[in-house]
């Protein structure tokens, strides 16, 4: 762990950014068609449960890494074991978010340039910024905050002045009931992107001011759920169910049509700034709290220093854990929820917490 | 010292970078772009796709401002064949000298036989999926004729023919209603509505194809053949089955709630289309409701404008002779969205999207009458119509010359 703090505001800036990252580039909960912002809500309001977990066991154990209290928790042999799942898992997660970006510039923008290329060119920067550490990584996150959302309310405006928006897309309402908005709310929602920011339990113990540290995350995943859906409603009653289901990057289509007074139009690039400062940041903590783990796991003295080895890591995971952009939004879809997210987003929390909880009290009745 | 020559290394290291860095993979140098700005679609006789690409000279469009002797046409044509899109358009590279850029085409034309016999449905995913291609992009189908003479074209005033076929129909919307401008997003998501019903612009060339294409038909004063926006098509799971052309036509873009201003005539004290009325806006609302699974439909539109034009002697300073062309004007309106609505139902073709509206209000009453809608109960759907026609204004004068003329003469 390097010494440094992070300020709630950061804190909240960071989360924002990493919970709409890639979220905003999918056709997100598209399963539950126009009820989709609905299941965006559920998803959100049921990740601020797993939320108040994280925050407990972080209560119990307030300067140190999970990867370090998982030790307390369960003992040395299995706790490093679970530490080492999870630092596997931010290594992979990061490594597809960062196939995300290739794909995304590769399938819309550069269709010539091989993947690798531009992979390698975004991972240069994260881990430029991941060896100055976090402070740097917050402190670019608080500038690149104002210019996303500046984006994203020219964008919003641009939208409703052209007059695209037709909300009887968004009917009938629940039309099958609330069941299957509730399974891709459950399923999908839940786990990405809400309750992926459980990595932000390592930045935790750098929070300055730890009272702040529960509002904080609940307040970051409000305002990121409620972009998202207001993203996805628009998306919908631009484009309409069947398109935005169709379309691998429904935002970029939405954006796409944007037309005002006849020379406003093909603002493509909106997109795309929004789209590699969001993915920016999220690969950068991922990929940051992965470092720091390893670090402590295995008491490196320096964390900066593993940034070149692991960052190739990720870089040759992004090319190779699929063969094709279809094949790597079925894992993610698919393969990694059942696998990786029910268990380690909510499974493992629930169990460490409860085992936390006895023997905490145990120590608080000896004493 | 060492620390100076680092800084100076580092410093080479980024001015190297720079150099190196700036150069990009997936360039596009303007020099070696040709810009389609129309694209039309055909069948050969053996079943293969024949693309007509509408491509600017870049030269010729600036240069032509001042009229008089002009050498070469604003836009090239040329044509190419494969079996299916992207093949075609792969093939048209061996007789372009550059690479075609699909960024800025805005209009693709579909040739009416293909349109009638193959459908629409099976050219829309190229397009669709292309990142290139914008579904902003309208879509007109050749009336009467195939996509590429209209391709070919070339036009008077907008030298670049697409830009005038979209042009009209953009201002013959606002202006006449009998046309739509239409565009490919528009287009896919009413052919993905239970019944694939669309409505699409027509466009024809008027006169000889042949003269069309030439530089001198530019050269009079009027042009032998001319391009002209001429009916909309109907298309239903995905085939054209039908044209509408004047009061139907324009009774269902008003339906749609499209139109933004056109001229009803309405008679006058037995004369017969003696006001012009023209609207200035417009808002039609459509529900349906279903009782003792029934379904019943009503359009309500409510329209305001003003008087363009009185050919009768009649004073308008008389609020109740205002109220009575309102009157008058309302069910001549009426009369033409029945019109409409009766054609529609004579071909079976829910355009107006009663069938959708219902889905969206009422999904469950839609799940009983969805297999049959379009066989069954649209065709018989009871529809009430109500109009609300407001005469604002009488324009400049305040009765008709023609009163004035007979108050004199007697």
């Amino acid at each position: 762990m390097e010494k440094a703090k992070i300020s709630a505001t950061q804190l909240f800036i960071l989360m924002v950014l990493f919970e709409l990252g890639s979220a905003l580039l999918v056709p997100l909960a598209m399963g539950a068609k126009q009820d989709a912002w609905l299941a965006i809500l559920i998803g959100m309001l049921c990740s601020f449960f797993f939320f108040l977990i994280y925050h407990k066991l972080y209560s119990y154990y307030p300067d140190l890494l999970p990867t370090e209290y998982m030790q307390k928790i369960l003992g040395k042999v299995l706790g490093t074991l679970l530490a080492f799942i999870y630092i596997v898992y931010f290594l992979y997660d990061a490594s597809r978010v960062l196939r995300d970006f290739g794909e995304m510039l590769l399938t819309f923008a550069y269709p010539d340039t091989p993947l690798f290329i531009a992979n390698a060119l975004l991972m240069l920067v994260i881990i430029y910024i991941t060896r100055k550490g976090i402070e740097a990584i917050a402190r670019s996150g608080e500038l690149l905050f104002i210019f996303m959302y500046f984006l994203a309310i020219a964008g919003f405006i641009l939208i409703i002045s052209s007059g695209l928006i037709d909300f009887k897309n968004l009917q009938p309402v629940l039309k099958e009931g609330i069941l299957p908005v509730a399974k891709v709310a459950l399923t999908e929602t839940l786990y990405f992107p809400f309750t992926e920011a459980i990595v932000f339990t390592m930045l935790l113990p750098y929070l300055s001011n730890p009272k702040k540290a529960n509002v904080t995350m609940l307040c970051a995943t409000g305002l990121s759920g409620i972009n998202l859906i207001i993203t996805m409603i628009i998306n919908i009653s631009v484009l309409g169910v069947d398109l935005t289901t169709r379309s691998q990057f429904p935002l970029l289509s939405t954006v796409q049509t944007i037309q005002v007074a006849d020379f406003l139009e093909r603002l493509d690039v909106f997109f795309m700034f929004a789209m590699v400062i969001g993915i920016y940041f999220k690969v950068s903590i991922l990929f940051y709290a992965s470092i720091i783990s390893t670090a402590t796991l295995f008491k490196i003295k320096s964390p900066s220093r593993l940034a070149y080895p692991l960052g190739i890591i990720v870089l040759f995971l992004s090319i190779t854990i699929a063969s094709n952009f279809q094949e790597h939004l079925y894992e993610g879809l698919h393969v990694a929820r059942l696998l990786l997210h029910m268990p380690l987003f909510a499974v493992v929390p629930i169990l460490l917490l409860l085992i936390a909880f006895f023997k905490n009290r145990k120590r608080q009745q000896r004493q | 010292m060492i620390k100076m020559k680092r800084k100076s290394l580092f410093l080479l290291v980024m001015t190297i970078m720079m150099v190196l860095l700036t150069s990009c993979w997936s360039k596009k140098e303007l020099t070696d772009l040709s810009f389609v700005s129309a694209m039309g679609i055909d069948k050969t006789k053996d079943g293969r796709y024949e693309l007509t690409f509408q491509i600017i000279n870049p030269g010729n469009v600036a240069g032509l401002q001042g009229g008089g002797g002009t050498q070469s046409p604003p836009v090239t044509i040329y044509s190419a064949s494969g079996d299916n899109l992207v093949e075609a358009s792969r093939r048209a590279s061996a007789r372009i000298s550059r690479r075609l850029y699909y960024a800025h085409t805005n209009l693709v034309v579909i040739g009416e036989k293909l349109a009638r016999e193959e459908g629409i449905n099976i050219l829309i995913d190229s397009i669709d999926r292309d990142p290139e291609f914008r579904i902003t992009t309208s879509l007109v189908i050749a009336n009467q004729s195939s996509a590429a003479d209209l391709v070919k074209a070339l036009t008077p005033v907008d030298k670049i023919p697409a830009n005038k076929i979209m042009k009209t129909l953009e201002f013959t919307q606002r202006k006449w209603g009998e046309n739509l401008k239409v565009s490919f997003q528009e287009v896919m998501r009413s052919l993905e509505s239970p019944g694939g019903e669309a409505l699409v612009s027509g466009f024809r060339l008027v006169g000889n194809p042949q003269q069309a294409e030439k530089l001198d038909n530019l050269q009079q004063s009027a042009p032998e053949a001319t391009l002209r926006a001429s009916g909309i098509a109907v298309f239903k799971n995905g085939k054209l089955i039908d044209w509408l052309y004047n009061s139907p036509a324009r009774g269902s873009v008003w339906i749609l709630d499209k139109i933004q201003g056109t001229d009803i005539n309405v008679d006058w004290k037995g004369k017969k289309e003696a006001l012009a009325y023209q609207t200035v806006r417009q808002k039609t609302d459509v529900s349906i409701k279903v009782i003792k699974g029934k379904p019943y439909a009503s359009v309500h539109t409510r329209v305001e404008g003003d008087l363009g034009e009185v050919e009768v002697p009649v004073d308008t300073r008389q609020p109740a002779v205002i109220k009575k062309m309102e009157k008058a004007a309302g069910k001549e309106i009426k009369k033409e969205l029945q019109t409409a609505i009766k054609q529609a139902q004579t071909d079976k073709v829910d355009i107006f999207g009663f069938g959708e509206a219902l889905e969206r209000t009422r999904p469950n009453q839609w799940e009983k009458l969805k297999s049959e809608w379009d066989d069954v109960y649209f065709p018989k759907l009871d529809v009430d119509v109500t109009v609300e026609a407001y005469i604002r204004r009488t324009g400049l004068r305040n009765k008709s010359f023609l009163s004035s003329v007979k108050e004199k003469q007697h």
